[in-house]
């Protein structure tokens, strides 16, 4: 028997356990991104072959697709062209296609990070001045204006659609970036009040104190003193806000069309020939996870960092 | 360095709780003034006070007779050192020393920022500390780039609450005589604030004693253990504690209208005279030992020079030392 384990560590029963339950957990949250990746690596035809192929010749035709509008041309036409110079111009080709021009998944893709970030940004700016405010002033109905702003997420924010379109298209806010960005930082912004405040709230005030007597206004202390030490609250508050607003597709159908449609109405809309083109669609989701992935390995250490609040004493 | 004045001070919590209650004392610039008091008392809201972080109700703070009552905490120009070290977690220790120099109001270059902070780090034993990060030192440590990050300016008046209470006995006793060696060094004007009579005792060139938000005596620290002007006042100095038994216990040798009288134990001679106790414990300490006498069924403690060869059960000869009683009448006031 292991004795020299101490009381409070898990034993070797229980480690092996939560490992179990992780990879399970794992293995079935990863499955369909494992196959979404791995349809934007097929081609049209190996995408809806049946049975569907597990293993398969990797081809890039999907990111062509998606980065590329084509049409096809008869096989007279296409011998008349130069030989093709670049492999996907080849690769089209032995489609017996021709590129007719960029499409439109980079407009979409940057319209997705333009709104995403901008409103990730603002609603965790604006969140951690509401937060502090709340955790720091003697603000006249404190409580009852804390609950009416989390009561602005008790019912689905789609719920609000129809009042909300009407109101963009008077305002002149339909389908332009600024008018997701508002919208994306109203519906987070409650999360990130709420959140903040918890974190804030651990930050004794001593900080913000010494520093003001030292010689700095409230607000530079709040920016020296205590956002540094909120980095925990604002790596996490940012991640939530970020996966919604990247995620977010019912007000993207209604709102946008052209201007500033984001990638999630795009992606499912992306036509081949004779139907959807399944590696195109794999390629555009492929692509679409990887900022988000990004966004959250970068703060993760903020995250794991944790609660070091070493230097004040309690 | 400034002389700072505060003139009928007070401060109400919550609309009903008087924490300071008329407070009016002078600080002289280039002196080391000790607030003395128990938890409650009102030293800490008395500091925050001065360092513009309360805003008080009634009263003038004043420095060098300018009226700086609604300043803000910048304008004040006071340096701060909490009771819990709050030095800035994300910062290395240079920059936290650097931070008050740093600040929009001063602009203070670079340059002068180094000379200061290594020279104050120097002063404090921390030159080899300050690359780590704030939160990678000992409590000592922590404690003393505090009172650093006050000591790299010359401001109006240095703050200090209870700074040395969270470090262990020897540290405390080092950097209590540390902390008066840099006030004589600088002339620096220091209000601070203890529940610590050896602190107050060993720094203060003038103690003030609160009780319950208000000033129950103000004087050097000889006048202060000497003369008293109530048993509040004499309880807070002096250790052992200062004896308190009502007249009839003494009636036998003084005779007063007094109500109540205070015996400091150094002036209960044992051994001598003609009065006898008995001895209930017995407390060597080294050079002195504290006895505790039981007389007329009261206990009092005395302090005996060198070490005392008696026991428990034993009977005792002692004497007071009348000149040096303290009387007092029922509400615990002094008479003359």
């Amino acid at each position: 028997m292991d004795t020299s384990r101490s009381p409070l560590e898990p034993s070797g029963f229980s480690r092996k356990l939560a490992a179990t339950i992780i990879i399970v957990y794992m293995v079935v949250t990863l499955i369909p991104i494992t196959w979404i990746v791995a349809t934007s690596f097929k081609s049209v035809d190996s995408a809806i072959s049946y049975p569907p192929e597990v293993f398969f010749e990797p081809s890039l035709e999907g990111y062509v697709n998606l980065f590329t509008n084509r049409s096809r041309q008869p096989k007279e036409y296409l011998d008349s062209l130069p030989p093709p110079e670049t492999w996907y111009e080849e690769l089209v080709r032995s489609r017996e296609m021709v590129i007719t021009g960029p499409s439109k998944f980079i407009g979409r893709y940057s319209n997705s990070l333009i709104i995403g970030f901008g409103a990730t940004f603002l609603s965790v700016f604006l969140g951690a001045l509401a937060a502090y405010a709340f955790s720091r002033f003697k603000v006249p109905l404190k409580d009852d204006l804390m609950f009416f702003i989390l009561s602005t997420r008790m019912f689905p924010p789609i719920a609000v659609a129809v009042p909300i379109f009407i109101m963009y298209r008077k305002l002149g806010l339909g389908d332009t970036h600024l008018g997701m960005i508002i919208l994306y930082t109203v519906v987070n912004l409650s999360l990130a009040v709420w959140l903040l405040k918890g974190f804030m709230d651990e930050i004794p005030k001593e900080y913000e104190e010494a520093a003001m007597i030292d010689g700095y206004s409230r607000m530079q202390a709040f920016f020296k003193v205590v956002l540094p030490q909120a980095m925990t609250g604002i790596a996490a508050t940012a991640i939530f806000c970020m996966i919604f607003s990247w995620n977010e597709y019912a007000f993207a159908v209604l709102l946008t069309q052209f201007n500033a449609q984001t990638a999630p109405p795009f992606i499912p809309t992306i036509i081949g020939e004779g139907g959807l083109d399944w590696p195109a669609i794999g390629a555009g989701t492929t692509l679409f996870l990887i900022p988000v992935m990004i966004f959250t390995v970068v703060l993760r250490k903020h995250l794991l960092r944790g609660i070091t609040f070493g230097a004040v004493r309690k | 360095m400034a002389t700072v004045e505060l003139q009928g001070v007070t401060k109400i919590f919550d609309k009903t709780v008087k924490a300071l209650d008329q407070i009016s004392f002078t600080v002289q610039n280039g002196k080391f003034f000790v607030l003395l008091g128990p938890t409650g008392a009102g030293k800490t809201t008395t500091l925050r006070a001065i360092a513009g972080l309360e805003k008080i109700d009634h009263g003038k703070i004043l420095f060098d007779e300018e009226d700086v009552t609604t300043a803000q905490p910048a304008a004040r120009d006071t340096a701060f050192v909490f009771q819990q070290y709050s030095l800035y977690p994300h910062y290395k220790v240079y920059d936290n020393l650097a931070f008050p120099l740093r600040s929009p109001l001063r602009k203070v270059p670079e340059q002068e920022i180094n000379s200061k902070v290594t020279k104050i780090a120097e002063m404090l034993k921390i030159s080899s500390k300050l690359n780590n990060k704030a939160t990678e030192l000992s409590g000592g440590e922590m404690q003393r780039v505090a009172i650093g990050r006050a000591l790299v300016r010359e401001p109006n008046i240095y703050l200090m609450d209870e700074p040395l209470s969270s470090l262990d006995a020897k540290l405390r006793e080092s950097l209590r005589v540390e902390l008066k060696n840099i006030q004589l060094n600088l002339g620096a004007t220091i209000l601070y604030v203890t529940h610590d009579q050896a602190e107050a005792t060993t720094m203060a060139d003038q103690i003030g004693v609160l009780e319950n938000g208000k000033i129950a005596q103000i004087g050097s620290p000889e006048e202060i253990y000497n003369n008293p002007n109530s048993i509040y006042v004499a309880n807070r100095l002096g250790s052992p504690k200062i004896n308190i038994v009502k007249n009839s216990v003494l009636s036998s040798i003084i005779s007063t209208n007094a109500y109540q009288l205070g015996l400091r134990p150094e002036h209960i001679k044992l051994g001598q005279g003609d009065l006898s106790a008995s001895v209930k414990t017995v407390e060597a300490l080294g050079a002195e030992t504290v006895v505790e006498l039981e007389y007329n069924g009261i206990e009092m403690l005395c302090l005996y020079q060198g070490s005392f060869d008696g026991q428990r059960g034993d009977n005792i000869k002692f004497a007071i030392d009348q000149s040096k009683v303290l009387f007092f009448n029922e509400d615990g006031n002094k008479i003359l």
